[in-house]
């Protein structure tokens, strides 16, 4: 490890460091613990899994519940399932809420402020307060069990209209007004200029959007019966892939609901960090 | 100042109505921007602003599941609701689960951005781990706990060699879930504060050095007054996130109300209601006082809010 | 570096824009990624609740059936069993969007509206696949037919029972001469065999799962015990609640003992009785359906229906059954497939009796190949003593009746309320069930209720 030779100077190993760099992986051993403890206990033989008491490693080897898991559960559809769901609500919402936010921060119309005040009204509003009325509504419609009655109710973030809304807000104003001058009209304003500056901020709505809806469980479990529809998370808790809670199966199915995002994390951390903490921080 | 400026040279030439005149002050590119928010007004009245009024119109009526025959009972089913310990005991489920899990969750994510903050090597690592689990569905955290918290065969009993009946006795249940909770979702307002962190200018914990203030002073006198704000972000996220609370309970739970009916949140008693009696009408009635619970709470907040600014001005 | 950087960027992004452009094609289809490799003339969708071992059996009858007609293809789903499972059937049937054919259980047919999220069975096309009246226990039957019409078709009959590992027993001196456990004829003579049996068993394991913490098995264990002591529910119309405290403050004690007398863990309670029982644990009560995995796990075990030790014997039953979840257009060949595949799973269930239940087609009963299968041989008595939930709207596996009361059952059990009182919140809980109108045609159960 002495032997590396570092770029820019290293830092001193000061004791306060060392201190806070062990106290820092216990931690974090503790936080990754768990994750672990799902891959070993994917590598089980069921019976093996429920042996008392527990044992970290497994003493065979096996990949019997993964190829279990691919033979006998629908897990390849949800997989599916889920990509063309998050990806459908994702270009949804940046392109409705990207359309709004620039509407209400920078045009004019008729009662564009009480608007405003219903849209940050629908701030309190989500399918866990209002789901039975919501579920009733996308019944009438007809759109119980299809794609589109999971995935046009996320599609109205009010949240993400107002994070736009206030990042739009602070673009300078003679970028757009110079377009007018040379004549553009404000679709092309809208769409060449506003846009190309907004970047991190769409990035950051579309990473936001695309993990609540990878991840969002109670929307698609209230509204898809079908277990050919069902998203992974759906999925992996409500239907059982024939042949009971079989715990090694569980957490391997788990793990392939959940490590796409945690790769995709790893490799695009910094964007992902930004994105999460500023759509956090626009609550201010 | 740039726009009255661009308005002498894009001045409109037809005449204008009094209903225009609000704008007349905006250069033309900024007016009629109706279309602009058109699409997602629409879905936004379509997904939130009508399940609202259909819901709080439901709630007068017997309503049930297959949308058929419903009739106009008046406010039997609000009479109904107040009197119902099942809505009162799940509501006080779902403010126990926010009042154990809104502090643990702050202090714990304050500390691990601090510790995150100031390790200096290996950021992303630190970054990596204690918000990962954040990234994992509701679903898959909830069954990986349930399974930890497993009889016999769950690793927490084993490590810290215990005997505790997490999800079978009810002193524990609540508690359990409050557990993976922290585990699950303290990764975000992890971020929130390191971003915070990250945003307090160095010069002033340079200036507090000189003065000759420790770590422990330049924390609480400069750290702390500086997070002020997003502390009060991070909780109200919280809050409001946490007395919504259904995802991670009924998963591990097997979906039933836990052991004695100890763990049956507000959202899940609804969809009960809804879904397993069919009664959509009280589903909605008990939905409506919900909503106005989350709405006072998030109103509070707003009027916490201004009231510090007023006071700070 | 800029322009190949620039083509690199055209690529990813013409990519990304097909990516999503097919995605949204995906969602306008609008039918799952298995539709579109179906190609069969017929699609019979099928939604059932089997999982663990009746899963596979399900499959396995499946696979029997695809293989003798191919041009029926059949889409199963499971979906996870319990409220959930009924939950989604009646949004289906309420949506419109129900599958060809569904399983459920025979005490929530009345309770399921039958008219409105059920549609009524074809008689005339069954007997045409083989399956007539006849071949069923009349009773069993008799509650299937609602309003003069078949709503269901009775695929088994499931029982709790007394699994017992025959290795620890026999170590235990509690093996009889057949090489099954001794019989057991009162509470006393019950908890000496279970003093013994603890004894006998490894350190750090209970000596019997009971699903302490669970509503469902608790008060399913309840009904059975409940019935061996004679004991009623309702009146005949319906407009009485019968329920005797007495009797139920017994068998309240009677559960909770098995706790207070150190026999039962708290710790272990719920699926994990089952694990504690393939660790070396000597005794767990659970559903028949258990039977596949343990003979899976290679266990030397037997099991017999629940002790009767209130007097007569009665072990708590239900029934799986196939109906027709309600669609506005039932007909044609997706219908006909749906009886063709019901019947055929109901004739050829021998397959199903591995997975431990007592099939209701009766000509399998009296097949060698079934006598020879072992344990059921040994509880196949349970059939005659049946102990089920009265026949009311709020009754039936799971249903409210089992939501209300069973917490009930639960909390006495472990021991969060005295066995009198729990006794009395049930009566109270019974009466208020009693005068409850059905959400679905606003009546009471003395009205009718759904049965209409």
């Amino acid at each position: 490890m002495t032997t590396a030779v570092p770029v820019k100077p290293r830092k001193p190993w000061t004791p306060s460091q060392i201190v806070l760099t062990l106290l820092g992986t216990a931690v974090s051993v503790a936080f990754l613990a768990p994750f672990a403890w799902a891959l070993f206990t994917s590598l089980k033989s069921e019976t093996e899994a429920v042996e008392v008491p527990p044992h970290w490693l497994p003493e065979d080897w096996t990949g019997q519940a993964w190829k279990a898991l691919f033979e006998t559960g629908n897990i390849t559809n949800w997989f599916v399932n889920s990509v063309v769901v998050s990806v459908c609500v994702t270009s949804v919402v940046l392109l409705v809420s990207a359309l709004a936010g620039y509407g209400f921060a920078r045009t004019e119309f008729r009662g564009k402020k009480p608007l405003m005040g219903l849209v940050m009204a629908g701030l309190m509003i989500s399918p866990a307060v209002l789901g039975v009325p919501l579920f009733t509504t996308v019944q009438q419609m007809g759109m119980v069990d299809t794609y589109w009655g999971m995935i046009l109710p996320q599609c109205a973030p009010a949240a993400m209209v107002y994070i736009l809304y206030k990042f739009f807000q602070g673009i300078p104003r003679e970028l757009e007004e110079a377009a007018f001058i040379d004549g553009a009209g404000r679709w092309r304003v809208f769409f060449t200029i506003v846009l190309p500056l907004s970047r991190p901020s769409l990035a950051a709505v579309g990473i936001f959007t695309f993990i609540a809806s990878w991840n969002n469980f109670l929307w698609p479990y209230m509204v898809t019966n079908n277990p050919d529809l069902m998203t992974m998370p759906n999925g992996i808790a409500t239907v059982m892939n024939s042949y009971g809670i079989q715990w090694a199966q569980l957490m391997a199915g788990g793990l392939m609901a959940g490590l796409p995002l945690i790769i995709v994390f790893v490799f695009f951390q910094r964007q992902i960090v930004a994105g999460v903490a500023h759509t956090g921080l626009a609550g201010q | 100042m740039m726009a009255t400026s661009a308005q002498t040279v894009t001045a409109p030439a037809r005449a204008r109505t009094a209903a225009d005149s609000a704008t007349l002050r905006r250069p033309q590119g900024f007016q009629h921007g109706g279309w602009f928010v058109a699409p997602f007004l629409l879905l936004f009245a379509l997904f939130v602003i009508w399940p609202l009024l259909r819901g709080v119109y439901l709630s007068f009526t017997d309503a049930n599941i297959s949308g058929e025959g419903a009739s106009f009972i008046g406010l039997d089913n609000y009479r109904e609701a107040l009197n119902d310990p099942l809505m009162w005991d799940s509501l006080g489920h779902s403010a126990y689960f926010t009042l154990l899990v809104v502090p643990c969750i702050t202090v714990l994510a304050f500390l691990l951005a601090m510790l995150a903050h100031h390790i200096e090597r290996g950021k992303w690592l630190w970054r990596l781990c204690f918000f990962a689990p954040f990234l994992l569905p509701s679903t898959v955290a909830a069954n990986l706990w349930q399974w930890l918290f497993n009889p016999g065969t769950g690793m927490i009993n084993y490590v810290f060699g215990i005997e505790t009946p997490w999800l079978t006795d009810k002193s524990y249940a609540m508690l359990a879930i409050v557990i993976q909770t922290l585990w699950w979702t303290v990764g975000f307002s992890f971020l929130l504060y390191l971003a915070a962190l990250q945003g307090i200018p160095g010069h002033l914990y340079e200036a507090a050095k000189l003065d000759g203030a420790n770590a422990w002073h330049r924390t609480v006198h400069i750290t702390l007054p500086m997070l002020r704000n997003i502390t009060g972000l991070v909780v109200a996220l919280q809050i409001l996130a946490s007395l919504q609370v259904f995802d991670q309970a009924v998963v591990m739970m097997d979906f039933l109300p836990g052991p004695e009916g100890s763990t049956r949140t507000f959202v899940q008693y609804t969809l009960e209601e809804g879904f397993t009696s069919y009664r959509v009408g009280y589903a909605s009635a008990i939905s409506v006082i919900f909503f106005v619970i989350i709405a006072a709470v998030a109103l509070a907040r707003m009027w916490l809010l201004r009231n510090r600014e007023e006071s700070a001005r | 570096m800029g322009r190949p950087d620039l083509n690199r960027r055209q690529l990813l992004g013409g990519l990304g824009g097909l990516f999503v452009a097919s995605s949204f094609g995906f969602a306008a289809l609008g039918t799952g990624a298995d539709a579109l490799a179906a190609d069969a003339d017929t699609r019979v969708r099928y939604w059932n609740l089997f999982s663990g071992g009746d899963g596979s059996n399900m499959i396995a009858m499946l696979d029997a059936f695809r293989k003798a007609n191919p041009d029926i293809a059949v889409k199963d789903s499971t979906l996870q069993w319990g409220s959930p499972f009924y939950t989604k059937l009646a949004m289906a049937a309420a949506g419109n969007r129900a599958p060809d054919l569904g399983v459920m259980h025979l005490g929530r047919v009345t309770g399921f509206s039958p008219g409105r999220f059920l549609d009524p069975w074809d008689v005339g096309l069954l007997a045409k696949y083989g399956v007539r009246e006849e071949d069923f226990n009349p009773a069993l039957w008799k509650r299937a037919v609602i309003d003069g019409k078949l709503y269901a078709l009775p695929l088994d009959i499931h029982v709790q029972l007394c699994f017992y590992r025959k290795d620890v027993l026999k170590k235990a001196g509690l093996l009889g001469d057949d090489g099954r456990i001794v019989p057991v004829t009162s509470a006393d003579e019950w908890f000496d065999v279970l003093k013994q049996a603890k004894r006998a068993t490894k350190k750090g394991l209970q000596t019997i799962g009971l699903w302490v913490n669970d509503q469902n098995f608790q008060w399913w264990f309840f009904v059975a015990f409940y019935t061996q002591f004679g004991g009623t529910w309702f009146n005949a119309a319906n407009t009485e609640v019968t329920f005797d405290t007495d009797k139920a403050t017994q068998v309240l004690q009677f559960l909770r003992r098995h706790i207070t007398d150190g026999y039962a863990n708290p710790g272990f309670a719920g699926a994990a009785g089952a694990e504690q029982f393939l660790n070396g644990s000597p005794f767990v009560w659970e559903g028949n359906w258990s039977v596949p995995v343990f003979s899976g796990a290679k266990l030397d075990y037997g099991a017999t229906p629940l002790p009767p030790v209130f007097g007569e014997p009665a072990t708590h039953a239900e029934s799986h059954a196939f109906v027709l979840p309600h669609q506005s257009d039932r007909g044609g060949p997706a219908n006909e497939g749906a009886h063709r595949l019901a019947a055929y799973v109901v004739r050829h269930a021998r397959q199903w009796a591995a997975g431990g239940h007592i099939p209701a087609y009766t000509p399998t009963l009296s097949t060698a190949a079934y006598k020879a299968l072992n344990p059921q041989s040994e509880y196949v008595s349970a059939m005659d003593h049946q102990a089920t939930e009265p026949k009311v709207w709020f009754a039936g596996s799971t249903g409210i009746l089992a939501q209300r009361v069973g917490p009930i059952v639960v909390a006495s059990t472990l021991g969060s309320a005295k066995p009198e009182t729990a006794a009395r919140r049930m009566k109270s809980a019974l009466t208020q069930l009693l005068a409850m109108k059905n959400p679905m045609d606003g009546r009471t159960a003395a009205q009718g209720g759904a049965a209409a």
